[in-house]
């Protein structure tokens, strides 16, 4: 088994970048919830503790919102400038020591199937600022912007040429007029991680849903986007719950395992888009942006 | 490197290896308190430190991370030994029971208490959110907080009383805190972790990646030859003899039929060989480097494989019998290859065909009481295995002293330790020592010799001291589980639905080793049956060897799935005959007076004898629950705080239509002890300043079984807790006990104390008559530590000081024995309320009493305690818990990360143990037993609500989303 054999502890991105460019095998170590946890597991030999180098801040910029990667899940959820589907997927992992370590970065860079952020951020058109060690004179810290499903994708299809600009320093979620959107998941006890999650956003123009973005996790070996099933739904009125579950049924291809079997799956997934799709309706009604409160009273985005 | 960092208030600077996790580093420091349960997953809570003042896993930081930090653990709660608030109040409200999460849930409900003075139970499960406790079913949290909260706005709060009982004694009936209760709270050095020398050398397992194997070769030799390495045990030079790992009375119900290493591996997980060595990283690499060639066989993957002509035999070494033969028709003979299998007394077993026990009986004629009946249903029910978890995996801590092997143990049975361990190594009894240790959960995982035979044979084989600790992977494993049944109930009534016929059909899963293979399958069918009256009654039971995990004792003792499968098809009939449930339970049940004549056929391998029942409470305790859950009016349609129970608002789906509401109620029972089997003995002796040391056999796994005996000890003698203290489980220094396992602690070691306090009490008495010159039948002992006469008085101390001085006869000891041929049975109901979602199959606990006749309680809120607990670990077993394995064998889910037990969050809303007292004419102060009993209600009476609910009745547990789903169609 393989244990730590060296850690740094830079205090600012520069110096975490720095780090990395000295020892370009290092990984970057932010809440350890996943790259520390299980004592028989392997861990890199090298790790850059980003604790110190990340923003942490959430904060309104204009049409953005601007999420510190090194928020923790806690500070996510306690935040008040995040959306309720937001806070929602941070509260979901229900573990509260981990919510007090695990962080944003961490969590995408992870890009795990059962990740609660990922869809709800994906379906947000979230982008992600990551930093490269090959910083140049014109752009001291690196840092490039990309959206965040293909910086995913990129990552997990050719992660070496990928590494370049692996570290995520903030996430930028637009703020989009009239944008509905919601979290849901299923879990078999409280403390459990997003067996299956689905994040929904869209808009109603004329009558129908309009830009609609559907990411699922549970569903595949990393949480993504689901085209087929936005396809169903885009530019119509919402049907009812059971008419879009016969729909998003046939087109789930999930794997049976210990979780559960791909049957209950196929049939929980297609449940959930329906209650993402239409609680989405439900929490933000026509007034998103207004102020005003949803009908949970609490204050909406 | 050197880290500095602040802990407890103190700047320390320590050289750390950048790879050492902040638990480790805290541990290697001597913090012991915080603890370690999932290895690194970060399930369990238990290494929680605050960091910076927030709550996290220490085992996910590396020690270096604290640089420049703020680390708490739980010893900054406290003054010296002086208690903190938090700590107090987890005292107060029974918190503490095997004490092993209790520093983590004192840190947690610190930091929420900082932050929020006045927290709602939504606020303290969040925060108890990251820490897991298998002992006291969290309820107890919520009061603990609460009292705490009250303390820190008010330091002179004082909680008021909770219920009491006989009201004629001081003690007894009172809530007096548990006597071990303040060290774990301030996380002292209790658990057998806590004491390793540092020149201990470190015990690793190779365990069989196959579920069925001849070991055709092994090459320990490169293993023996690495660094560090002391010695290498396998089936080529371990102690050639087969024992049982059972910690039951001699002789046992349960076959010699392992080794303590075996030329076949018999499960995955089976021990292949061990290394020890100085440190663990050695041991590891040298595990590593044996070699083994493995000749793989078909594995045994279920009852109906095992069962099945030609099936593979998991035994097929030579059978023999040490009292009686084998029954007509089976093989003993061995193929020359396989170890021996020797039962101490037949079983109806026939090993070469898996059954590794048998037993049928019944009274009446069955044929006939079908034939009346107006109506027969037949129901097959299946319970999965599920693990014991206790936090502390199984531990052992063995060295050489004095030329004896000294084991400290966190078991349930220190005597069967020392007879089973002296057998497996061949030493003679007098040169083992067993020091039970505070346990950190047993639950029937430690009445098994699990780790003691091989770390004790390493100890005095090499005379290195031998820590050995499993991982929680090996804990699920290569521990103990309970029993796989499938249970066919087949039943007859007549319209009005009374009973004619009771059929039970009972196949086990004994796992690859036959340990508990008859009690524990039997014991689902003497917990069961004698609850209903029925003139015809007959029962089958069999028990399969598999290539599956070991089965054994678990908390209940196969009573949960005897009562879930005949229960529930108690309910699935009156549905039939369209009788209301309880009142078919009503028509059937026992109640005072009655003759049990079942209990004829159940006689524990006796001759059983039919009982008339003296009080039973049984009737009280389902009138309240009626009226509690005011069962006779139409049952509320969801109301809201039915599908609150999810850990966030957000959570609730939109269409609260889709969940519907479900009653379900049960009759539980279980006994006290084995009467005619068992004993336990105690020993009191008066100190010369008055105190009394009680010697107790009695291995208290958290229980809280050495309060019972203090109690009894201060109660008798006229003096208060604090001049008790308890010394219990060691060989060496107290009374034989027979152990801490069915239902036995209060009513049998509990009743040893009672006896040993009265034998001191009259020599105390007779000690005073010839002091005071009066007759000792005129003295009384007066609180707190006086004898008073008519003339005169003396006090205790003098009493024991002229005892010991040249003035004296004897030193003051009372001794006490207690056996008995009295079955004292607990009873309990059970009632319950679920939400089931229709659509999604989730099933969610709004509501749960338990009622329960525990007789007297001697520690009411400790017994409540244990009660919520059991209730917790059911819960667990009915909705989520399942060792789920692959087709090679191999569990999938060895860890809490698919393992899921109940957290806080998963506590029933509502939920309330009521305690319905009804004297024992033989337990302590009229008690009866407590805990096991709890866990028989759950599974049945959340199936019946489910099927209130929905309509569809699930019958193998766990009734998780998807099987609610199948049975409803749906799926």
């Amino acid at each position: 088994m393989k244990s730590v054999q060296r850690y740094a502890n830079p205090s600012s991105l520069q110096e975490a970048l720095a780090a990395r460019k000295a020892d370009p095998g290092a990984s970057y170590l932010a809440g350890g919830t996943c790259l520390l946890a299980g004592d028989g597991r392997d861990r890199p030999e090298s790790v850059i503790d980003v604790g110190r180098s990340l923003p942490r801040e959430i904060l309104r910029e204009g049409s953005l919102l601007s999420i510190g990667a090194g928020a923790t899940f806690q500070e996510l959820a306690e935040s008040r400038e995040l959306p309720p589907c937001v806070t929602d997927a941070a509260l979901s992992m229900v573990n509260r020591n981990t919510r007090n370590r695990a962080t944003l970065g961490g969590n995408l860079g992870a890009d795990k199937s059962c990740s609660s952020l990922i869809p709800i951020l994906i379906a947000l058109e979230a982008e992600v600022e990551a930093a490269s060690p090959s910083a140049s004179p014109a752009n001291p810290p690196g840092l490039e912007r990309f959206g965040l499903e293909a910086w995913l994708r990129s990552r997990a299809e050719a992660p070496d040429i990928w590494r370049a600009a692996d570290l995520v320093v903030r996430v930028l979620v637009p703020l989009v007029e009239g944008r509905r959107a919601a979290y849901r998941r299923w879990n078999r006890v409280a403390c459990d991680l997003s067996v299956l999650g689905v994040a929904a956003s869209y808009r109603i123009e004329d009558g129908g849903v309009s830009g609609l973005r559907l990411a699922l996790g549970g569903q595949g070996p990393k949480p993504r986007r689901f085209p087929a099933l936005e396809a169903l739904f885009e530019g119509v009125a919402l049907p009812s719950r059971e008419v879009i579950e016969e729909a998003v049924s046939p087109l789930l291809r999930p794997i049976d395992d210990l979780r559960a079997s791909a049957a209950f799956k196929r049939l929980r997934g297609a449940q959930l888009v329906a209650d993402a799709l239409l609680s989405a309706s439900a929490q933000y009604g026509a007034s998103a942006l207004s102020g005003a409160s949803d009908h949970r009273g609490e204050r909406i985005w | 490197m050197v880290t500095t960092f602040k802990l407890n208030g103190k700047t320390v600077a320590w050289e750390l290896d950048p790879g050492l996790s902040l638990r480790d580093a805290l541990r290697a420091k001597g913090v012991i308190s915080v603890r370690n349960g999932c290895d690194g997953e970060g399930s369990c809570g238990l290494c929680a430190v605050l960091l910076d003042g927030r709550s996290v896993n220490s085992c996910q930081l590396l020690a270096v991370q604290a640089a420049g930090r703020d680390v708490r653990t739980v010893e900054s709660l406290s003054k010296g030994r002086e208690l903190g608030i938090v700590q107090r109040a987890l005292v107060d409200a029974a918190c503490v029971q095997c004490g092993y999460c209790t520093p983590a849930v004192a840190l947690a409900i610190e930091e929420l208490l900082r932050r929020d003075k006045n927290p709602s139970r939504e606020a303290i499960a969040d925060a108890l959110s990251s820490t897991m406790c298998r002992c006291t079913g969290y309820e107890q949290f919520f009061d603990a907080v609460r009292i705490a909260s009250k303390r820190l706005a008010d330091p002179s709060y004082a909680e008021p009383a909770g219920p009491e009982f006989r009201p004629d004694l001081r003690h007894i009936g009172k809530d007096r805190d548990k006597v071990d209760a303040a060290r774990l709270a301030l996380g002292e050095r209790a658990f057998v972790e806590d004491r390793v020398d540092a020149d201990a050398c470190h015990l690793k397992m190779l365990h069989s990646p196959h579920a069925h194997a001849w070991i055709k070769a092994i090459d320990a030799s490169a293993a023996e030859a690495m660094p560090g390495v002391v010695a290498v045990l396998t089936h080529l030079n371990c102690p050639d003899q087969v024992y049982t790992t059972a910690g039951q009375g001699f002789p046992e119900p349960s076959p010699y039929d392992q080794r303590m290493f075996s030329k076949k591996v018999r499960h995955v997980g089976d021990r292949v060989a061990a290394v020890l060595a100085e440190t663990p990283a050695e041991a590891q690499a040298a595990l590593e480097a044996i070699v083994v060639e493995y000749e793989t066989l078909k594995p045994v993957l279920s009852i109906a494989e095992a069962k099945a002509p030609g099936a593979p035999i998991v035994h097929s070494g030579a059978v023999s019998y040490v009292v009686g033969g084998p029954p007509e028709g089976t093989s003993v003979e061995g193929d020359g290859r396989d170890d021996p299998v020797v039962y101490q007394f037949p079983l109806h077993s026939d090993p070469h065909r898996n059954l590794a026990a048998s037993a049928a009986d019944g009274i009446g004629d069955i044929e006939a009481g079908f034939a009346d009946a107006d109506l027969v249903i037949e129901r097959k029910y299946k319970g999965n295995r599920v693990q014991c978890t206790p936090m502390e995996p199984h531990v052992v801590y063995a060295r050489i002293d004095s030329g004896r092997l000294v084991l400290r143990a966190s078991t349930q049975v220190p005597w069967h330790v020392r007879r089973i361990v002296a057998r497996a190594i061949g030493i003679p009894e007098n040169k083992v020592r067993v020091i039970k240790e505070r346990v950190g959960g047993g639950f029937g995982a430690k009445q098994d010799i699990v780790v003691e035979d091989v770390a004790g044979y390493l100890a005095w084989k090499t005379g290195r001291p031998v820590f050995f600790r499993y991982d929680r992977e090996k804990e699920f494993i290569a521990s103990r589980t309970r029993h796989v049944m499938e249970i066919e109930v087949k039943l007859g009534a007549k319209r009005d639905g009374r009973l004619t016929a009771i059929q039970m059909r009972l196949d086990a899963d004994t796992g690859p080793y036959g340990q508990h293979c008859l009690t524990v399958p039997m014991n689902a069918i003497s917990k069961s049956l004698p609850l209903l009256l029925c003139d015809n009654v007959r029962f089958e039971v069999k028990s399969y060897y598999t290539n599956l995990s070991p089965a054994g004792a678990y908390q209940g003792y196969g009573a949960p799935k005897g009562s879930f499968a005949l229960q529930t098809c108690l309910a699935e009939l009156a549905a039939e005959l369209g009788i209301e449930q309880l009142e078919m339970i009503e028509r059937n049940r026992v109640r005072s007076g009655t003759r049990i004549e079942i209990l004829r056929s159940l006689g524990e391998g006796r001759a059983g004898t039919a009982v008339t029942l003296g009080e039973c409470g049984l009737g009280d305790m389902l009138a309240r629950g009626k009226a509690a859950f005011a069962w006779d009016l139409a049952k509320e349609q969801a109301p809201s705080h039915a599908v609150s129970a999810s850990p966030k608002a957000s959570e609730i789906p939109y269409a609260q239509g889709d969940w519907k509401i479900g009653r379900g109620a049960v009759i539980i029972q279980q006994g006290s002890g084995l009467p005619g089997l068992d004993a336990a003995n105690a020993e009191l002796r008066l100190l010369a300043d008055g105190t009394l040391l009680m010697l107790s056999g009695g291995a208290d796994l958290g229980t809280g079984l050495d309060t019972v005996t203090a109690k009894a000890a201060a109660e008798i003698l006229g003096l208060d807790m604090e001049d008790v203290e308890v010394v219990s489980g060691d060989t060496d220094v107290t009374p034989f006990d027979k152990g801490a396992y069915a239902s036995s602690g209060t009513y049998f070691s509990g009743n040893a104390a009672v006896r040993a306090a009265e034998d001191l009490r009259d020599k105390v008495l007779a000690a005073a008559a010839a002091v005071l010159g009066e007759d000792a039948g005129r003295l009384k002992i007066a609180h707190r530590g006086r004898v008073v006469g008519e003339r005169g008085e003396v006090s205790l101390a003098r009493l024991a000081h002229m005892s010991i001085q040249g003035e004296g006869h004897h030193e003051l000891v009372g001794f006490g024995n207690f056996k008995t041929e009295h079955a004292a049975f607990p009873y309990g109901a059970h009632f319950v309320q679920a939400a089931v979602n229709e659509r999604t199959g989730e099933v969610r606990l709004s509501k749960y009493y338990a009622y329960q006749d525990c007789g007297t309680p001697i520690n009411p809120a400790l017994a409540v305690g244990q009660i919520y607990g059991g209730v917790m670990k059911a819960v667990g077993h009915s909705l989520y818990e399942e060792m789920i394995y692959d087709e090679t064998g191999r569990c999938v889910n060895p860890r809490f990360l698919d393992y899921k037990i109940p957290s806080i969050l998963e506590v029933p809303e509502d939920f309330r143990v009521e305690l319905m007292p009804v004297a024992d004419e033989v337990g302590p102060f009229g008690g009866k037993s407590v805990s096991e009993i709890a866990l028989n209600g759950a599974a049945p009476a959340i199936s019946i609500a489910i099927h209130d609910a929905v309509g569809a009745w699930v019958r193998e547990w766990p009734f998780t989303p998807e099987r609610v789903l199948r049975a409803m169609g749906k799926l």
